[in-house]
């Protein structure tokens, strides 16, 4: 499929891109090291004055922080970097040069750009996931585990989508860089259980910027306390959401281009 | 009309007063250009919360799974700490090592040089104009978190003044030690590490994260001889604590010192820097 | 005889300049130990200027024009020799002499970009504690020898490159320092107003006594300004004098224009033919020379039209540009 390949084309040229910067290296491991210290340190700042929260282990939670490490990983290595490169172009008027190449423009702009250093943050989710997950009693079957890759799957493609909902709108409110900032700190609210949170900001975490479905949903995948009704709206939520985003995207770009809404 | 060649050079006025009348001309320029930039400014607070809300509501939540307080401190308080919080967070951003480095990099530093005043005057009295735009536009976002949260809070007029000086303590605080964190990028264009290093440390030590009372007794110990919790926990604790008036002015004479010990710092620092800068050359 | 405005002597200024080689391997020997070049910017070199003169700053990018003048602004220390301006020292940066100097520099912004000029005024206004009366009588003053009226009111980000550079200039000149540093001050500006400036640079000399130092590409502002040229050349001084007696010193030389009945005649014995365009023919001659080339060619040729003219200044400065650095 051409798709696939010019996706595979871009990724690897975007890192061989940023492999050039080595020193960003010891910088991203630096800071992911601090990250996760200050995550470790607060986790074990709440535990030492209680012993579950929201009817969560400390390492369950620390499982949810791993999680959120990941998939914070995952959007700042691959997502994020195209969506503000996105808003940029947009901003200064580069995206023609997008546009006038063959292919997808969703694909191009969705791919052109990696973070490759930030895969440090991924590692060290991964790592604290497997730490939170042996040190829980009951082990993790194989249903689990397909549960917890299906909603690792569905939770990305939910921040994709937003992420690329918000760069549209780029399209016609131009200046979006605060969107960015705004982010970064309603994603720290996926460490915690969203059983914690006031209802509306529930909600707010859930349908309106999915942290809810990026981390929360394979954090219960992973601690066996998921059910399959979450799951499935999961699904459903993704493929509703990746469709309207499509949607949205190409109604921007239209707009964008000239030509009548 | 004209003056003869090498004639003395224009009057200058009086030295305290010139120096007055700089910080509030320069006060001024800055609320008059940060009110330009309100919508921004506003993002940006808006973007801030997210950060105490979500410690407010695990707080609450422990103590109403504990029966309603945490170490004594009820959900009430956490509710105030957090609100109050907001502001003093933005009492905090200063002048510092990303700006310096920002200045250096785009020749600024060329011009503040040129200037017969040091830099650190300038920079003191612009964030300090723009530090009274963020106040009001902070006092609907603190009402609205009220509304919401439900904070306990009750001070009496001295807890009140106490932490209209104090909140400016912390500001002055921060700014000494921020600016001599900056002068390392005299040296390196990778500051950037040092100065996370010095952002975690003030983290977990400022009361940022937690009120200080939820820490262990060791790292209480420990703050006490850092400035950190200075200029972050005592200007909340002032509004939301009972500290006793001695209490309040023993504090803010603490603050007191800290700038000073923070200057103390700026000045050595800033003396190696123009050293370093004048020798290679911007 | 009073104090020179600007005293220079044996100024030296050296840059230790890393050395660094492609590829992988110098790379990483690079991280362990760094090789530099000390680089002579400016090469001990002498000068002294009167107060009240405009001295010309000529050379090649990179030849130290903008290091001699940082280091004479104070933001540069000398690596060795003395710098003198207003009897100050200026890398000791006092308050005494940085309200008595200004620097220009032509791509800079020393204004607030988004409030308008008149408010950046008044910061200016307090940095150099100038009394009020004094300050609103200079501004004034400054604004309508530039002519920029109510643009002083208006964003400075909303000002064109002109515009923008007469208000850094009002701005630059409120404390109504004595010495001015101007470094490539009309770059980028279009002809009238580099015209506007520079007319403006001359009545100010003329009103305050101020002495200027002006570094620039365009001849004509040096032309235009300056009696009194320096040329600096690989961190040293190769000419130091009046700008007519340049020409003198490396190109002694005219050119001859002619225009001959026969378009095609071969003239090289008469001087070094530079150009032909259609019947005109320029030939290069030294300037001893020039009578006796010049009876000849009317005696000898047909000529119907004839000049001659001294070499263009641009020229004599590529011939001096264009000489190797001294080993």
């Amino acid at each position: 499929m051409n798709a696939l390949r010019v996706t595979w084309l871009f990724f690897k040229l975007g890192v061989l891109n940023e492999m050039q910067y080595r020193v960003n290296f010891f910088i991203s491991v630096f800071q992911a090291a601090i990250a996760l210290v200050t995550g470790l340190v607060v986790l074990a700042l709440v535990y030492s004055h209680t012993q579950e929260l929201n009817g969560w282990s400390q390492s369950e939670l620390l499982c949810v922080l791993g999680i959120q490490i990941l998939m914070g990983g995952i959007i700042r290595t691959a997502i994020q970097p195209n969506m503000t490169r996105l808003i940029e172009d947009v901003q200064e008027g580069k995206l023609d040069y997008a546009l006038t190449k063959p292919g997808d423009a969703q694909i191009l702009v969705s791919v052109r750009e990696v973070r490759i250093w930030q895969v440090v943050d991924i590692v060290s989710g991964v790592v604290v996931v497997l730490v939170g997950l042996s040190r829980i009693s009951t082990d993790v079957g194989p249903l689990d585990a397909a549960a917890f890759a299906a909603a690792m799957l569905f939770g990305a493609v939910l921040i994709y989508c937003f992420w690329l909902v918000i760069a549209t709108v780029a399209f016609w409110v131009v200046n979006m860089w605060h969107a960015v900032e705004l982010f970064d700190g309603v994603f720290q609210t996926g460490r915690w259980p969203i059983g914690i949170y006031p209802p509306w900001l529930r909600v707010g975490v859930t349908f309106l910027v999915p942290i809810a479905f990026a981390v929360t949903v394979p954090a219960e995948a992973l601690t066996s306390r998921l059910d399959w009704q979450t799951l499935l709206l999961a699904a459903v939520f993704a493929v509703v959401f990746f469709a309207v985003t499509r949607w949205f995207w190409r109604f921007g770009l239209r707009r964008y281009s000239g030509a009548s809404a | 009309m004209t003056v003869a060649p090498q004639s003395a050079p224009v009057r200058e006025a009086g030295r305290v007063r010139s120096m007055v009348d700089l910080y509030l001309t320069t006060m001024r320029t800055a609320v008059a250009q940060q009110f330009q930039y309100r919508t921004a400014n506003y993002f940006y607070m808006f973007g801030m919360i997210a950060e105490p809300v979500i410690y407010l509501v695990v707080w609450t939540t422990i103590a109403d799974q504990q029966g309603g307080s945490v170490n004594g401190l009820t959900a009430g308080y956490f509710a105030a700490y957090y609100i109050v919080w907001t502001l003093v967070r933005n009492m905090n951003i200063v002048f510092g090592a990303p700006f310096w480095e920002h200045r250096i990099r785009e020749g600024e530093l060329n011009r503040d040089l040129l200037r017969p005043v040091l830099p650190l005057h300038y920079d003191i009295a612009y964030f300090a104009g723009w530090k009274v735009v963020v106040i009001v536009l902070w006092i609907p976002l603190a009402i609205g978190l009220s509304l919401v949260f439900d904070p306990s809070l009750s001070p009496n007029p001295q807890q009140i003044a106490a932490f209209g000086i104090a909140i400016w303590g912390a500001y002055l605080i921060r700014t000494m030690f921020q600016e001599s964190l900056g002068m390392l990028c005299f040296w390196t264009t990778r500051g950037a590490a040092v100065f996370d290093l010095w952002m975690t440390l003030e983290l977990l030590l400022s009361g940022r994260l937690v009120p200080l009372p939820l820490m262990p007794d060791w790292v209480q110990e420990l703050s006490r001889f850092l400035p950190f919790q200075w200029a972050f926990y005592f200007p909340i604790e002032t509004l939301v604590g009972d500290y006793s008036n001695m209490a309040l002015v023993r504090g803010l004479l603490v603050q007191l010192l800290w700038i000073l010990i923070g200057l103390a710092i700026f000045r050595v620092a800033w003396r190696f820097a123009i050293r370093r800068y004048s020798a290679v050359g911007g | 005889m009073t104090e020179p405005a600007v005293h220079v002597d044996a100024l030296l200024k050296v840059f230790d300049v890393p050395e660094r080689e492609a590829g992988l391997l110098a790379a990483t020997k690079g991280l362990v130990r760094r090789k530099t070049r000390a680089v002579r910017a400016v090469d001990e070199i002498s000068f002294s200027i009167e107060p009240g003169e405009v001295v010309g700053f000529l050379g090649p990018n990179g030849a130290g024009k903008t290091t001699t003048l940082k280091m004479l602004s104070g933001l540069l220390y000398p690596s060795g020799g003395e710098a003198l301006v207003l009897g100050h020292v200026p890398s000791k940066r006092q308050r005494a002499f940085l309200s008595r100097i200004t620097l220009v520099m032509g791509n800079r912004n020393q204004l607030q970009w988004d409030l308008p000029a008149l408010d950046s005024y008044e910061l200016n206004r307090a940095i150099y504690r100038i009394p009020r009366e004094q300050f609103g009588a200079m501004r004034d003053e400054l604004v309508e020898l530039l002519d920029i009226g109510d643009l002083v009111r208006k964003p400075v980000r909303n000002l064109s490159l002109g515009e923008r550079m007469k208000a850094e200039i009002v701005g630059a000149l409120l404390h109504r320092p004595q010495v001015l540093f101007l470094d490539e001050p009309t770059i980028g500006l279009d002809v009238t107003m580099q015209k506007r400036i520079r007319a403006f640079v001359a009545d100010y000399n003329a009103r305050y006594g101020a002495t200027v130092l002006l570094t620039s590409h365009y001849m004509a502002d040096v032309e235009a300004l300056c009696k009194r040229v320096v040329v600096i050349h690989h961190g040293r001084i190769l000419y130091d004098g009046p700008l007519t007696g340049l020409a003198d010193q490396f190109a002694a030389y005219k050119t001859i224009g002619v225009a001959l009945e026969n378009g095609n005649a071969d003239l090289s014995q008469y001087g070094e033919v530079i150009h032909r365009e259609g019947d005109w023919i320029t030939l290069r001659v030294p300037k001893a020379d020039t009578s006796s080339v010049t009876a000849r060619l009317l005696t000898e040729e047909q000529v119907l039209d004839l000049n001659v003219e001294d070499p263009p200044i641009e020229d004599v400065i590529e011939l001096v540009f264009a000489q190797e650095k001294p080993e």
